[in-house]
């Protein structure tokens, strides 16, 4: 038995330089202050230790704080970390040489893909202790976080594995850096902004009601994650929340309830907003589950493109 | 030196036997063939209608200068280039359509040092071993053998961004060999080494060639070259000027040679000959007809160096 060598070289090398250990202090430092800014920011107002259902808000505030600042620094330190990892190969010329040996093309991204995402991981796992102090304050399941937490490993493979494919369509570091935060970028902004711009067009039409379809939300890191993070606690069962996550919620929610009856609402079947516990329904196809299989084709498509520039004998060098 | 295992898990091409139509009678003794091999990118035709056979058991020298298409034929014969028209056939398969047979029967070194400077000069040939899916047991004596071979064991657990430049060129020519190919493609293994590390990697490449693997080489050091290939092969524009062993091509082209011969009174004189017959007529001539004593008969290297001016004309595409 033996393990894909691009793995487990590229692990060594890894843990072998200091900056492994530096992004590590980073990411955990980041999320650390997230929860001691928002546990601060709550317990200005008084003693919150005698009352339950701030306690409780705080809980949910904190974990959903630490999550969406963990999917910040996910989409920060994907592109940051990743990018490199086929074209720094051609950059330093080591691609070629491993090109004549009996590797396949796809065995050279799996390998890339797997050590990206390994290091990711565990960069994830090592903030679950953070996540803790959020379960300890109360109003979340331990199910819930491993929920919030796994979403974002999954966007965080998914995210690898775009962006190595990106690098392996370049010939440049340089270019693949900026190609990578420039997909990252459009993949957060560019539903949102199609929607916006198609909600004024929609609206200086003057005969109409704002609606353009709210699917364009969907294929979005933020909505998924706010989406898989919703548990059980939303705004309708008192627990009013204020942070990223319960905006990108209310967001599509009412970008939902704006168009479902047109032709284009999102599943007319079932009841969308179910998943955002809008109406305490819990049928119909998860919105996280949409984005995630929107982020997989995208992935899948990217991949194929990389496997294909990655294989020889071609017409130039690759 | 070693095997290869299909027991792996991570996804080395399989086992491909060789394609036994493209391999002739003819074939058995030429290692590389080479029919109208053109390679055109965009405007320019790099490699232009080349035919060449590389003999097996050979050292063979690619010579041509910058631009010429050596390393653009190299990439064609280490299945990495598609040729545009023509065809090549690297130890009895064509790498277009056979790749990992070829890829299985010869190491290439490219001109850039690729290595990773992270890694123990040992990780990075196990690394290249786990590459060609060779199995874990065998690595241990592959690499003590390999880095005995080129000289490197005191290097063993050295990082490799810690090994000077001849080192570095040395640890790929491990690389090369982790497979234990037959034929080996070098792409100026020797540019940037200084003369001590020259000497040394001409003489692991002789003890290569000893040990039955054909050699292409190609090199900027002419000299280096006439002591080393059994033939040679002259490049300019793409297009091939000549090929064969260097005094062949040399008599065919009516070329003369310099002998420098020192007598005992310690004078010196040059000559002039044509060929073997007329060198050993003028050594006779001295020495039996005129009596003379002498004390060293030298042919003047610098006959590959005088073919490559005389054939090539210093087009620059």
């Amino acid at each position: 038995m033996m393990m894909n060598p691009v793995l487990s070289r590229e692990l060594r090398e890894r843990m072998r330089t200091g900056r492994a250990f530096v992004v590590v202090g980073i990411f955990l430092s980041l999320l650390t202050l997230t929860a001691y800014l928002v546990y601060q920011g709550s317990t200005t107002t008084g003693d919150i230790s005698a009352d339950l259902a701030r306690q409780t808000r705080l809980g949910r505030d904190l974990y959903e704080w630490v999550l969406f600042v963990m999917l910040a620094l996910v989409l920060f330190f994907v592109p940051a970390l990743t990018a490199g990892a086929i074209a720094g190969e051609r950059e330093r010329q080591t691609l070629l040489p491993l090109q004549v040996t009996l590797l396949r093309p796809r065995s050279i991204l799996v390998g890339k893909v797997l050590a990206g995402s390994s290091f990711m991981l565990l960069l994830l796992f090592a903030s679950l202790p953070v996540m803790m102090v959020a379960y300890l304050l109360g109003g979340i399941r331990p199910l819930d976080g491993l929920k919030g937490v796994g979403i974002i490993c999954v966007i965080a493979i998914l995210l690898t594995l775009m962006v190595t494919a990106l690098s392996a369509l370049t010939r440049r570091v340089q270019t693949a850096t900026l190609l990578a935060y420039g997909f990252t970028a459009l993949l957060v902004l560019l539903g949102p902004l199609l929607y916006l711009t198609m909600s004024v067009a929609d609206g200086s039409e003057g005969n109409d009601v704002e609606n353009p379809p709210a699917l364009l939300l969907a294929l979005n890191p933020i909505t998924i994650v706010a989406d898989a993070a919703a548990g059980d606690n939303t705004s309708n069962s008192g627990f009013s929340s204020n942070n990223p996550l319960e905006w990108a919620r209310s967001g599509v929610i009412k970008a939902k309830s704006l168009n479902d009856d047109s032709w284009f609402a999102w599943f007319p079947d079932d009841n969308f907003r179910a998943q955002f516990r809008v109406e305490g329904k819990d049928d119909g196809f998860p919105a996280w589950a949409l984005g995630v299989v929107g982020l997989a084709d995208l992935a899948a498509l990217l991949s194929f493109l990389a496997v294909r520039r990655l294989r020889t004998p071609a017409e130039t060098e690759r | 030196m070693t095997s290869t295992t299909d027991t792996t898990t991570i996804e080395i091409l399989p086992t491909e036997p060789t394609d036994t139509t493209e391999t002739t009678a003819a074939d058995a003794s030429v290692a590389v063939r080479a029919t109208q091999l053109s390679k055109r990118y965009g405007n320019l035709l790099a490699v232009n209608g080349l035919d060449l056979t590389v003999p097996r058991g050979s050292i063979f020298g690619l010579i041509g200068p910058n631009g010429a298409g050596k390393s653009t034929t190299f990439a064609m014969m280490s299945s990495l280039l598609l040729p545009t028209s023509g065809r090549i056939v690297v130890m009895g398969a064509d790498p277009s359509r056979k790749p990992r047979t070829v890829r299985r029967r010869m190491g290439y070194m490219p001109d850039n040092l690729g290595v990773y400077d992270n890694l123990r000069v040992d990780e990075y040939l196990e690394f290249f071993a786990a590459s060609y899916g060779i199995a874990r047991t065998e690595w241990t004596d592959l690499v003590d053998g390999l880095l005995e071979l080129v000289d490197l064991s005191v290097k063993r657990t050295a990082m490799v961004n810690s090994l000077s430049r001849g080192m570095k060129q040395r640890l790929s020519l491990a690389r090369a060999l982790v497979h234990d190919p037959e034929l080996l493609v070098l792409d100026e293994p020797a540019s940037g080494l200084d003369p001590r590390a020259r000497v040394e990697l001409r003489e692991l490449l002789k003890t290569l060639n000893g040990m039955g693997k054909t050699i292409i080489i190609s090199s900027h050091i002419l000299s280096e070259l006439e002591e080393m290939c059994t033939d040679v092969a002259i490049m300019e524009a793409g297009k091939l000027l000549a090929a064969g062993p260097p005094r062949q091509i040399l008599e065919r082209l009516g070329g003369a040679r310099n002998v420098r011969v020192r007598f005992a009174n310690g004078a010196s004189e040059a000559f002039s000959v044509a060929d073997d017959a007329e060198q050993s007529a003028l050594l006779r001539r001295l020495v039996v007809e005129e009596g003379r004593d002498v004390v060293e008969f030298v042919e003047e290297s610098g006959g590959l160096e005088q073919l490559f001016m005389s054939l090539t004309e210093g087009i620059v595409q």
